[in-house]
């Protein structure tokens, strides 16, 4: 069995819990805090599966299976890169109503150690984060995260054909 | 990051046993209080005061796992401050000279 690794990253956000569980778990819209993707489910209820797909429609960046919707303070799927062929981990994302505000707690659990997932968990995590605050607090991402959003909708060309929807049914 | 939080921040950065406690978590995610003493020669409670400071800065997390608690590094805050005071285009000059002084410092292009 491979060597895993977790990941923990938290954040403490100027806004409501339903704000913050509205912004993870939306649907029929781009999730700026997700890299702009959007959320795919059937329901989200816990066995289906779900998927991160580009704004065309027509990429699937992260598929898996949810394993836990407690509105709104925990959800968690499972996750893979389409991209990779590494193993699957785990995506947690907790919620508790403080005095401050609302801490959001990103948990990345069994990440295998030394892949490209782990790699790219690492750097996300922060990313996804500090983009949900932006966007709860400010109602956008910051400047450089728009831009990036912008690059990413003109270099949908370079995915990877694996990637593609057809690739990935949600039934 | 509120003008109270920052001052928990650079608290906890002030200090070069919490600094020296927060790479070694960073580097064993999910270590718990032993390993964190067994690397130092302060006390248990010692420790245990550095990492309450250091949780209170939100700079690391514990977490219940059974009867352990594992320890996190949390990045969040530390990117909070670089947005804080960075823009696109300072960031991006920043980033070369910092390249720069590690390219000419250590000879390599990556790493910390």
């Amino acid at each position: 069995m491979a060597e895993t690794t977790k990941a923990v990253f938290r954040v403490v956000i100027n806004g409501s819990i339903d704000a913050v569980w509205n912004e993870l778990t939306k649907q029929g819209e781009a999730q700026a805090a997700v890299f702009n993707c959007w959320l795919h489910a059937q329901a989200l209820a816990v066995g289906n599966k779900m998927q991160m797909r580009t704004g065309s429609g027509n990429y699937a960046m992260v598929v898996g299976t949810i394993t836990a919707c407690d509105p709104p303070h925990r959800f968690a799927h499972t996750f893979r890169f389409t991209q990779y062929d590494d193993p699957e981990c785990e995506v947690i994302y907790q919620l508790k109503q403080l005095p401050a505000g609302v801490e959001c707690t990103l948990t990345v659990d069994r990440m295998p150690v030394g892949t490209k997932t782990a790699k790219d968990m690492q750097g996300g995590g922060t990313m996804i984060t500090n983009t949900l605050k932006s966007v709860v607090e400010t109602g956008k991402p910051s400047l450089g995260t728009r831009l990036m959003f912008w690059m990413f909708a003109r270099m949908e060309f370079v995915l990877s054909k694996k990637s593609q929807v057809k690739n990935w049914p949600l039934q | 990051m509120d003008e109270d939080q920052l001052d928990l921040l650079f608290h906890a950065l002030a200090s070069q046993p919490r600094r020296a406690i927060l790479d070694l978590v960073r580097n064993n995610g999910g270590c718990n209080v032993n390993f964190v003493t067994s690397h130092f020669a302060f006390s248990r409670i010692g420790v245990m005061k550095h990492l309450d400071v250091l949780q209170a800065a939100n700079l690391v997390i514990s977490q219940k796992n059974g009867r352990d608690r594992e320890l996190f590094f949390n990045p969040v805050p530390l990117q909070e401050v670089h947005e804080h005071w960075t823009d696109q285009y300072s960031r991006h000059f920043a980033a070369r000279l910092t390249r720069l002084k590690r390219i000419v410092e250590t000879g390599t292009k990556g790493g910390k």
